[in-house]
C-alpha cells in the first residue's frame, strides 16, 4: 500500500501532518477507506467491552471467600501418563496466531490482486479458526466433565467457572463470527468479486479487496484479545 | 441500483489551475478566492427503493430513518409519560388509583426512569435528529453505511418490542428501579426479578448492539463523508453535540452490556457475579463470593457519559436555534466545540459521583468530586456563551427561541442544583432524597425536552415543508415551561426535607406529612403538563396537511440543511451536485452584508466587501 | 404579555418561594452542620449565578427583540471576555469544592472514641449491636444466622459473647458521644439515614460499611432506608431516641447480651423465637398486601 494522493493537499508526516489532516475538509483519514475506519471505531467499542469483562474478572477474583484454583493444575492435560500444563492452551494459542499470520499474508496477496493464494490463505485463516474453536469446545467439555459449572467449582471458587465459560465464550463466539467471515470471503475472493468489484449483497457498495484487510483487522484483534485472555486466565 | 452513478462522481472545481490557497493577496480573481479543495471520493452509491415497503418501512434513506426513530421514540416516550402520570396519582393521592399497589407503582417507576433516558431521549436525540440531521449538514448524500443504518433502527424496534413485552409476562416487567442494582434486581421481594429482569436485559443488549450499529455510521459520517470545503470547524454546533455524545456512547455502552450479560447469567445460570452470601426470608441462598459494587460501577460507568449523551446533542442544537434566532453568530465557537469535547472526555471520568454513599472505598469521593466540579467549568462556559449569544442580537420571540429560553432557565436551574449533588460532602444529606429527583428531571430531562420540542419547531418545515401553528406552540411551550418548573422547582425541598425517593407511601412521619399539600400540587401540575405534550401532536396532525407553506430555508439559516435543492429533500438530499461549502455556518449581520444571512454555500466572490471573520 | 415578563415572573417566584417556603430543612441533630452550611454557601453563590444568567438574559429578551431593521452585532470571539469568565467560574467553583471537600475527610476520619454500633439490616427491617464490657464487638458472618444467633456472631470469638443486642429496629444514642454506624445487609442493599443526623450510607451484603456522626439534640427521630430494596423499602423505618448520659445507662443495662441470650433460649421454647422473628416478616409483608 502505498501513501494515498490527496489533490490539492500536502499530506505531510507526523504530528503536524495528523493536526492538518484533521483541520481539512471531507475527511479525518486521508484515503481511509470508510468501512476500515468503521471496523477501527468498531473494535475500539469491542475494546471496552473486553476490558470491562476482564476488570470485572479482577474485581471478581480479589473479592471470592474460596480460593482461586491453581490455572496449572485445572488446564493440565494427561498425555502418555504425564501431567502437561498448559499444555492445550499452548497449543491453541500458537494455532491462532499463525492464523493471524496467514491473514495478513492473505490482504498482502489481496492487494497484489493475486486472487488464488489470496483465497487460499483466508481458507488456512478459516481453518486455524476454526481449530481454535474445536479446540476450546473441547476444553470447555473437559472442565464441565470434571465439574466445573458457571455457578459452581470443584477446585475452588465459583467464580472462576463463571468467569471462564463468560469470557472464554464471549470471545469463542467472536472467533467463531470471523470463521463464517472468513469462509464467505474465501468464496468471494475464489469468485472473483473483489476483482470485478461487484457490489455486495446488502450493501451497495463495490467489492474492493480492502474488504480482506478490514476483516484481517477484526481478525488480528480477536487474537490479541486471546492474548490478553490467555494471560489473566491461564498465567495468573 | 446501476452503473447510472458512473458518471456522478464529485464534479470538478471551479479552477482548474492549481492554485495554492492562501498565498499572496494582490489581484486574485474570482476563482481563486473560491477555490476549494476537488473532491477526494467519488460519490457515494445508492440503494433507490422503489415500492412502499423499501421506500417507507425497511427504508435505507437516513432522513426516514431518522423519522422512524423520532415517531418510535415518541411512542415510547408516552407510555413513559403514562407511567409518570401513574406514579404522581399515588404520590399526589394514595389509593386514588385503586389497583396501584406497592409492586406496580416500583414497577411504573423503573420502567418510566428506563424508557425515559434510553429508549426515549437517547434514541430520538442521536436515533432521530442524528439520523435526519448528519448527512444533510455535513453535505453528504447519505449515511455511509445506509443498510447498517437500516438494520440499527430495526433492532431498537425489536429492543422497544421486548421491552414493552415485559409488561405482559408472569410478574410483570421488573421493579427494580432504573439502576437495576443487583442484589434486589434478581431476587424475590423486588416485582419482576424473574421474567421483567431478564426481559430488561435483552432489551437493553438488543438497543445497545443496534445503537452500535447505528453509532458507527453517524462518526463514520462525520469523519469522512463531509462535503468539500466542510472542515469540522465549520460543522453546526448540532452535528458536534451528536458526534461527540455519539463517541461517548460507542465508548460507555460496553459497560452496560457486560454489565446487563452478567446479571442475566447471575439470573438465568445462578453464576455469583454480582451476589454475595445470602440469607432471604430464613433461608440462605445458592450465592456466594459477588460483588454487588462492582455492578454500580459497571453501571455508572456506563450511566454517567449516558447523560451527557443526553446532554451534549441538546446542546448543540441549542447553540444553533439560538444563532439562527437571534440572527447572532453564536458567540465563541471555538470554544463552544472544545467545552463539548472536553465535557465529553470528562464525562467518563466523574461516574462514582453517583456512588458517594454507597460502600465504595470513601477515598474515591476526593478525586470525584474534584472532576466532577471541574466538569462544571465548560458547562458554565457554555451557558455563558448561550446569553451572550443573545446580547445585542436581533432576537425572533418565535415558539423555538421560547423553548430555548426555556431551556436556558431549566438547565441553568439543574445544573446548579448537580453542583450540590456533585460536591461530595454535600451529597451525603441530599443523595438519595427528592432532592436528587427534582435536579436530574430538570437537566436531563425537561430541558432536553425543551431542546427537543425546540428542535421539532425548527426542523418540522424541513421535513414537512409546513410551518406548526404558533398560537398552538405557544399554549404548548408555556403549559409545558410553567408546569414542569413547578413541578420540580418545589420538588427540591422535599429533599431538604429528607424525604426519601421510590417511596411508595409517605406514612405519617411528621416531617412528611407537611409536604402533602406540596405532593398533590406537583401531581396536579404533573398531570397538565403530560396533556400539554398532546397539544403538539394535535399540532402536527393539523398542520401536515392545512399548515403554512414553509418554502426554502424559511428561518433565513445558514447551515446546508436549509439549501437542498427541494423542500423536504429527496433521497441523496443534493440532487447532482454536492454543496460547496465555503465558511463556518453562523455568518449572521455580517457588516457590509446585504441581507443578515451569509449561506454555507455562498463562496466568498458573491460577498466581496464584508467584513467576515471566520471562514 | 411579553415573554420577558413570565420569565421574570418565574425568577421572582423562585426567590421568593426560598426566602418562604415552609418547607426545609428539618433541624439538624448532629455534629454535621458543617454540610448545611456548605449548602447555604452552594445556595448563595449558586443561587447567585442562576439568577444573573436569568435576568441577564430577560434583559437580552426586552432590548433585542426583533426589528426589522435592526442590525445584530457580528462578534464571533472575545477572548479576554472568555478568559475572564473562565477564571471567573474556576474561582466560584473552587470555592465550592474546597469547603466539600474538608468536610468530606471529616466525614471519612472517625474519631478514636467513636462507639460502634453493628446495625443490620434485612428486607424489611433493622437490628442493633453494641460491643459490651470489652469495648468491642465480636466478628460476624452471614451463614452464621439463624434463629439462636440472629447477628450471625462467630461463636469462638470471645469479642462476641458480651456484645448487647437489640433486636428491635429502635435504639437509642447518648448524645454527646460519637458513634460509628457499622452497616451490614444480609440480602440487598439499605441505607440507614436519619434525616436530622444528615448522614447516611448504604449497607452492602458481603461487605462492612461504615460513617460516623455524634448526635447532640435529645428526642427522638425516625430512621429511613434510603437505598431502594424491594417492596417494602418505603416501610422500612426504624427509630432513634438520643438521651442524656444517665438515661442511656440506665436503658444499656437494661440489654440483653449474647451470653444471656443463649442462656435464655436454652431454657425457653425453640419455636418461641420462631414466631416472633415470622411476625416481623409478616408485618412487614402484610404493609404491601394491604394495598
Amino acid at each position: 500500500m502505498s501513501d494515498p494522493k490527496i489533490d490539492g493537499l500536502e499530506l505531510k508526516p507526523g504530528f503536524k501532518g495528523m493536526a492538518d489532516d484533521t483541520g481539512s475538509d471531507q475527511t479525518m483519514f486521508k484515503g481511509v477507506h470508510w468501512g476500515k475506519a468503521m471496523m477501527w471505531i468498531f473494535l475500539l467499542s469491542d475494546t471496552f467491552i473486553f476490558s470491562c469483562f476482564l476488570i470485572s474478572y479482577m474485581k471478581g477474583r480479589g473479592s471470592t471467600l474460596v480460593d482461586w484454583p491453581n490455572a496449572s493444575e485445572v488446564f493440565g492435560l494427561h498425555v502418555f501418563g504425564v501431567e502437561v500444563p498448559l499444555l492445550l492452551i499452548a497449543i491453541m494459542t500458537f494455532v491462532l496466531i499463525t492464523s493471524s499470520g496467514t491473514m495478513a499474508l492473505a490482504v498482502k496477496y489481496g492487494y497484489e490482486k493475486n486472487r488464488k493464494m489470496c483465497g487460499w490463505l483466508i481458507l488456512a485463516t478459516a481453518v486455524g479458526g476454526l481449530i481454535f474453536v474445536g479446540m476450546q469446545a473441547f476444553e470447555w467439555s473437559k472442565l464441565i466433565s470434571e465439574g466445573v459449572r458457571p455457578w459452581e467449582n470443584p477446585f475452588g471458587a465459583p467464580q472462576f467457572g463463571s468467569f471462564f465459560f463468560m469470557i472464554t465464550g464471549f470471545h469463542g463466539t467472536h472467533v467463531s463470527i470471523g470463521v463464517i467471515f472468513l469462509f464467505i470471503y474465501a468464496y468471494k475472493t475464489f469468485a472473483g468479486h473483489y476483482d470485478d468489484r461487484k457490489r455486495g449483497w446488502f450493501t451497495s457498495m463495490k467489492g474492493d479487496y480492502v474488504e480482506i484487510e478490514i476483516l484481517g483487522l477484526y481478525w488480528h484483534f480477536v487474537d490479541l484479545v486471546w492474548v490478553f485472555i490467555f494471560a489473566f486466565f491461564y498465567l495468573w | 441500483m446501476s452503473d447510472e452513478y458512473e458518471n456522478k462522481t464529485g464534479y470538478q472545481a471551479q479552477s482548474s489551475e492549481t492554485i495554492s490557497s492562501g498565498s499572496g493577496g494582490g489581484s486574485r480573481t474570482a476563482s481563486d478566492i473560491d477555490y476549494v479543495r476537488p473532491a477526494e471520493v467519488t460519490d457515494q452509491d445508492l440503494y433507490h427503493g422503489h415500492s412502499f415497503i423499501t421506500k417507507w418501512v425497511f427504508c435505507q434513506d437516513a432522513k426516514v430513518i431518522g423519522v422512524q426513530y423520532f415517531l418510535l421514540a415518541t411512542f415510547t416516550g408516552v407510555i413513559g409519560l403514562i407511567l409518570s402520570w401513574l406514579m404522581r396519582l399515588q404520590l399526589g393521592f394514595p389509593g386514588a388509583a385503586g389497583f396501584m399497589t406497592a409492586e406496580h407503582y416500583y414497577q411504573f417507576v423503573t420502567m418510566h426512569g428506563m424508557i425515559m433516558v434510553v429508549y426515549f431521549l437517547t434514541a430520538l436525540f442521536l436515533g432521530g435528529f442524528g439520523n435526519y440531521l448528519i448527512p444533510l449538514m455535513v453535505g453528504a448524500r447519505d449515511m455511509v453505511f445506509p443498510y447498517l443504518n437500516m438494520v440499527s433502527f430495526w433492532s431498537f424496534f425489536v429492543a422497544v418490542g421486548v421491552l414493552l413485552a415485559s409488561f405482559f409476562v408472569p410478574g410483570g416487567p421488573t421493579g427494580a428501579g432504573w439502576t437495576l442494582y443487583p442484589p434486589q434486581t434478581i431476587l424475590e421481594g423486588t416485582p419482576g426479578s424473574g421474567w421483567g429482569i431478564l426481559l430488561m436485559c435483552i432489551s437493553l443488549i438488543l438497543f445497545v448492539a443496534g445503537f452500535t450499529m447505528g453509532g458507527l455510521n453517524y462518526l463514520i459520517t462525520v469523519l469522512q463523508a463531509r462535503t468539500r470545503g466542510m472542515t469540522l470547524m465549520r460543522m453546526p454546533l448540532t452535528v458536534w453535540g451528536i458526534f461527540t455524545a455519539t463517541v461517548l456512547a460507542m465508548l460507555a455502552f460496553p459497560a452496560l452490556l457486560v454489565g446487563a450479560l452478567m446479571m442475566t447469567l447471575d439470573n438465568v445460570l445462578g453464576t455469583s457475579f454480582f451476589m454475595p452470601t445470602i440469607i432471604q426470608a430464613g433461608e440462605i441462598l445458592e450465592y456466594s463470593g459477588g460483588s454487588p459494587i462492582l455492578f454500580q460501577h459497571l453501571f455508572w460507568f456506563f450511566g454517567h457519559p449516558e447523560v451527557y449523551i443526553v446532554a451534549l446533542p441538546a446542546f448543540g442544537i441549542v447553540s444553533d436555534l439560538i444563532s439562527v434566532h437571534s440572527r447572532k453568530n453564536i458567540f465563541g465557537y471555538r470554544m463552544m466545540v472544545w467545552a463539548i469535547v472536553g465535557i465529553g472526555g470528562l464525562s467518563f471520568f466523574v461516574w462514582a459521583h453517583h456512588m458517594y454513599v454507597s460502600g465504595m472505598n470513601p477515598w474515591f469521593g476526593f478525586f470525584f468530586a474534584t472532576t466532577t466540579l471541574i466538569i462544571a467549568i465548560p458547562t458554565a462556559m457554555k451557558v455563558y456563551n448561550w446569553i451572550i449569544t443573545l446580547w445585542r442580537g436581533n432576537i425572533r420571540l418565535n415558539v423555538v427561541m421560547l423553548w430555548c429560553l426555556g431551556f436556558i432557565v431549566t438547565f441553568v436551574n439543574g445544573g446548579i442544583t448537580g453542583i450540590f449533588l456533585g460536591n461530595v460532602s454535600v451529597d451525603v444529606p441530599l443523595s438519595d432524597t427528592y432532592f436528587v429527583v427534582a435536579h436530574f428531571h430538570m437537566v436531563m430531562g425537561i430541558a432536553p425536552l425543551m431542546v427537543i420540542m425546540g428542535a421539532v419547531y425548527h426542523w418540522f418545515p424541513l421535513v414537512a415543508g409546513r410551518f406548526l401553528n404558533e398560537t398552538l406552540g405557544k399554549w404548548h411551550f408555556w403549559l409545558t415551561f410553567l408546569g414542569a418548573y413547578s413541578i420540580y422547582f418545589p420538588m427540591h425541598y422535599l429533599g431538604f426535607i429528607g424525604v426519601p425517593r421510590r417511596y411508595f407511601e409517605m406514612y405519617d412521619s411528621p416531617y412528611m406529612t407537611s409536604a402533602v399539600g406540596m405532593n398533590e400540587f406537583i401531581s396536579m401540575a404533573a398531570f397538565i403538563v403530560g396533556a400539554a405534550q398532546f397539544i403538539l401532536i394535535f399540532n402536527i396532525i393539523k398542520t401536515l396537511k392545512t399548515g403554512k407553506p414553509a418554502g426554502s430555508n424559511p428561518w433565513k439559516a445558514n447551515s446546508l440543511e436549509w439549501l437542498t435543492p427541494s423542500v423536504p429533500p429527496e433521497h441523496g438530499n443534493w440532487g447532482d451536485k454536492l454543496p460547496v461549502v465555503h465558511r463556518w455556518p453562523y455568518d449572521f449581520n455580517v457588516p457590509g452584508a446585504k441581507e443578515d444571512f451569509i449561506t454555507q454555500t455562498t463562496p466568498p466572490s458573491d460577498v466581496v466587501g464584508t467584513e467576515v471573520e471566520k471562514t | 404579555m411579553h415573554p420577558g415578563i413570565i420569565f421574570f415572573l418565574v425568577i421572582l417566584g423562585s426567590i421568593l418561594f426560598h426566602i418562604f417556603t415552609p418547607w426545609y430543612w428539618t433541624d439538624i441533630a448532629s455534629n454535621w452542620g458543617g454540610m448545611d452550611d456548605t449548602i447555604t454557601l452552594t445556595f448563595w453563590i449558586g443561587g447567585g449565578v442562576f439568577i444573573a444568567v436569568c435576568l441577564f438574559m430577560i434583559y437580552c429578551v426586552f432590548k433585542f427583540s426583533y426589528k426589522e431593521d435592526r442590525k445584530a452585532e457580528y462578534k464571533p470571539e472575545d477572548k479576554k471576555l472568555e478568559k475572564i469568565l473562565t477564571w471567573a467560574t474556576t474561582i466560584g467553583v473552587a470555592a465550592l469544592l474546597a469547603p466539600g471537600l474538608i468536610i468530606w475527610n471529616q466525614y471519612v476520619t472517625v474519631p478514636k472514641n467513636a462507639l460502634e454500633i453493628d446495625v443490620m439490616a434485612w428486607q424489611w427491617g433493622w437490628q442493633y449491636r453494641l460491643p459490651g464490657e470489652d469495648g468491642k464487638l465480636g466478628t460476624t458472618q452471614v451463614i452464621n444466622i439463624n434463629d439462636d444467633n440472629p447477628f450471625g456472631i462467630n461463636l469462638d470469638d470471645p469479642y462476641g459473647q458480651d456484645d448487647v443486642l437489640i433486636q428491635s429496629d429502635l435504639i437509642n444514642l447518648e448524645t454527646n458521644q460519637p458513634v460509628k454506624i457499622l452497616l451490614r445487609s444480609v440480602d440487598v442493599l439499605h441505607n440507614w439515614y436519619v434525616p436530622q443526623f444528615r448522614a447516611k450510607m448504604d449497607a452492602v451484603p458481603g461487605i462492612v460499611t461504615y460513617y460516623w456522626f455524634e448526635p447532640n439534640k435529645i428526642g427522638e427521630y425516625e430512621v429511613l432506608c434510603a437505598e431502594y430494596c424491594g417492596i417494602g423499602h418505603y416501610a422500612m423505618r426504624g427509630g432513634v431516641e438520643v438521651q442524656s448520659s444517665i438515661d442511656y445507662k440506665k436503658w444499656l443495662s437494661e440489654q440483653e447480651t449474647f451470653k444471656e441470650l443463649i442462656a435464655k433460649q436454652q431454657k425457653i421454647e425453640f419455636e418461641n423465637k420462631k414466631i416472633v422473628k415470622n411476625n416481623n416478616f409478616l408485618l412487614n409483608k402484610e404493609i404491601y398486601k394491604e394495598e
